[in-house]
């Protein structure tokens, strides 16, 4: 079991309080991806999950017992590290038995788990190898491996993947949810890798400025995202914004161009964002003018740069298209895919009463 | 062709060096060699190629107690200057006010003139005026006042704390800047693993600083082998040589006995256990090295 469950957690450093009351529920098994923007606290909430920071306020449980005030060792929780924070003078081996060498495990017990976590992680020809003598995805693995041998409730990963180069990072990706699959560990990962949110969360916490954001699946934040930030921030290429305002049913920007049904519930005159994902984008006769600034094919994808009276968006199509910078083109949303933010708190506005 | 010409330029460039180690380093070790192997009677030179002044050297009693005495103030000397070192290093590494203060402060004993040093002490240390042995006493805890530098079972010790004194706090500090140099991550990565502070400090730590560690301790080996004013100063190798080491030996046999040859026997043994030294530490950062450069 590993349920792990925060209740208001506060931390201050000094006067600054960086950790704004944040609550947050992860169910045994569940994988977390803790995400969002330089500086939000993640690493901070992580280390106070993990014990190395003492919180100011709130509570943090495991299974329902509240942990606060216990030691990291007395936790039960293992964590990855950034710099995978390899002991340079313990070869591969005696690097992941650290831990049951400290607690004392009987030898023949801490080779057979070592064993099978080198087994595992595909270790078993490196054990005899000092961390200097790896390469970075290789110590990667040794890190993840120190954690498993210790069977915790929780694994906290901490930005594992970023010392590494994108190809590396996307193999290592897989590996990591495929351990997850296996071994069925509650797990908290934070990045600020939106790609990497999506990929393997069952669960994402968008956190910004040490708030909670939003909290759901990937699908749900990338459906219906609770603020401009989190659409902003969910999906790549970013969802484009518009400011515009209902008008007599439909949102209107300010250069007169019409971009969709306001959903319902929306007063006539209100200011809005308009928001809608590159990848909703429609070429069609009519709709939204706009003036194609840069084409950027990437095989798969052609994505484009356009300008409008109101702002730049971007759009993408897995369409061959044979349009030129400079080219005038008109588009259309999706049906359904508009999304529509209040101009002043930013929050979405619902379309559900609409019946979409 | 101008391969040629640049390793001749190299070569000129270093002859400076080159001349001045010969000069001031190779030569007189090898006039002390020579001298070392050479009878001399009556400051007359009788011969070359006897073993004569090794074999005078070791047939008289006083050598032996050099020897044991050497042996406390080197080896004693650099354990206790290492181990408290290690410890007071350990915590100014603490991060607080206190100890960044304390960092700056530690070094007054170090910049210390040894004659200043070695006056200080000698007074503070006097049998019958002396400050610590009055203190002692006048608290009551010791009957009477002892004389540190006049008990010959305590001098030798006695000395030792004044060079732990002198010598510890630059130890302590090139210790406290490596421990604050080891990664941070591997301490909570340590701490995550269940390892206790000491455990931490056993396991992580020292591993971490062990370049550091032999290289200091090598260090304060060559230091305090090398260290003559503060005995000197303060006990002349007294009482009845039994503070007598081989620094103030050679000194005295040499300019006050004029035993040349002795003198020059015992410098070589001394430069062979200091070379042994340099050797080790080598011998120890040759495997460090090595590793370091293997992928
Ligand atoms: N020891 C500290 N003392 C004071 N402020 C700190 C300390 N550690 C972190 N902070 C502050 O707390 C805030 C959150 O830091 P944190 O490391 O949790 O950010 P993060 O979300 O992990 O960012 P990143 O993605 O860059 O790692 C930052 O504004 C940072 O300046
Ligand atoms: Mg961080």
């Amino acid at each position: 079991m590993g349920s792990v469950a925060l209740r208001n957690i506060r931390k201050s450093y000094g006067a600054v309080e960086v950790l704004h009351g944040i609550d947050l529920d992860i169910a045994d098994g569940e994988f977390t991806v803790l995400v969002g923007p330089s500086g939000c606290g993640k690493s901070t909430l992580l280390r106070s999950i993990a014990g190395l920071e003492t919180i100011s306020n709130g509570e943090i449980a495991l299974d329902g017992a509240v942990i606060n005030k216990l030691q990291p060792k007395e936790r039960n929780i293992a964590m990855v590290f950034q710099n995978y924070a390899l002991y340079p003078h313990m070869n591969v081996a005696k690097n992941m038995a650290f831990s049951l060498r400290l607690a004392k495990q009987p030898k023949d017990e801490i080779d057979r788990k070592v064993r099978d976590a080198a087994e595992i992680l595909d270790l078993a020809p490196l054990l005899d190898r000092y961390p200097r003598q790896l390469s970075g995805g290789q110590r990667q693995r040794v890190a993840m491996g120190r954690a498993i041998v210790r069977d915790p409730e929780v694994f906290l990963f901490d930005e594992p993947l970023s010392n590494l180069d994108a190809k590396l990072r996307v193999q290592m990706r897989a590996e990591i949810k495929e351990l997850h699959q296996r071994l069925k560990t509650t797990t908290i990962y934070v990045t600020h890798d939106q790609i990497e949110a999506m990929t393997m969360a069952d669960k994402i916490v968008v956190m910004r400025g040490g708030h909670v954001e939003q909290i759901g699946s990937p699908l749900e934040l990338y459906d219906r995202p609770a603020s401009v930030f989190v659409a902003g921030f969910i999906g790549s290429p970013a969802m484009n914004f518009l400011p515009a305002a209902a008008t007599g049913g439909t949102l209107v920007t300010k250069s007169s161009v019409s971009v969709g049904k306001a959903p319902a519930g929306v007063d006539e005159g209100r200011s809005v964002i308009a928001g809608f994902r590159p990848e909703d984008l429609r070429l069609a006769d009519s709709g939204m003018p706009a003036k194609v600034v840069v084409v950027e094919p990437t095989g798969a994808e052609t994505q484009l740069m356009l300008r409008m009276a109101d702002g730049d968006i971007v759009f993408t199509t897995r369409d061959r298209i044979s349009v030129g910078p400079g080219d005038t083109v008109h588009l259309q949303i999706e049906p359904g895919k508009l999304h529509c933010f209040d101009a002043e708190t930013e929050a979405a506005i619902r379309q559900d009463a609409a019946g979409q | 062709m101008t391969m040629q010409n640049d390793r001749l330029l190299a070569y000129f460039m270093i002859l400076p060096v080159v001349a001045a180690v010969l000069a001031f380093v190779i030569g007189p070790t090898y006039n002390v060699g020579t001298l070392s192997l050479t009878k001399i009677v009556m400051g007359q030179e009788r011969g070359f190629g006897t073993f004569s002044n090794f074999t005078a050297l070791t047939s008289d009693p006083v050598f032996w107690l050099v020897m044991k005495n050497t042996a406390i103030w080197i080896l004693g000397g650099t354990l206790m200057c290492v181990l408290v070192g290690l410890g007071v290093g350990t915590f100014l590494a603490i991060d607080s006010r206190m100890t960044t203060g304390l960092r700056a402060l530690i070094l007054l004993p170090w910049v210390l003139p040894d004659v200043v040093t070695a006056m200080a002490w000698k007074w503070m240390l006097h049998g019958q005026v002396g400050i610590i042995g009055q203190t002692l006493e006048s608290t009551g805890l010791t009957e009477e006042t002892i004389s540190f530098l006049g008990d010959p079972k305590l001098v030798m010790w006695t000395l030792v704390v004044v060079l732990i004194w002198r010598k510890m706090p630059l130890v302590a500090l090139i210790l406290c800047a490596a421990i604050r140099s080891v990664p941070d991550d591997q301490i909570e990565a340590a701490r995550m693993d269940g390892a206790t502070a000491f455990e931490r400090f056993r396991f992580v730590v020292i591993p971490n600083i062990a370049f550091s560690l032999t290289a200091v301790t090598v260090i304060s080996m060559i230091w305090i082998t090398a260290e003559f004013a503060l005995p000197w100063i303060m006990t002349g190798g007294g009482p009845a040589n039994a503070s007598q080491i081989m620094a103030t030996y050679i000194y005295q046999q040499s300019f006050e006995f004029f035993n040349w040859g002795v003198a020059s026997a015992m410098s070589v043994i001394n430069l062979v256990m200091l070379a042994s030294i340099v050797g080790l530490y080598l011998y120890i950062n040759r495997r460090s090295w090595a590793s370091e450069g293997s992928k």
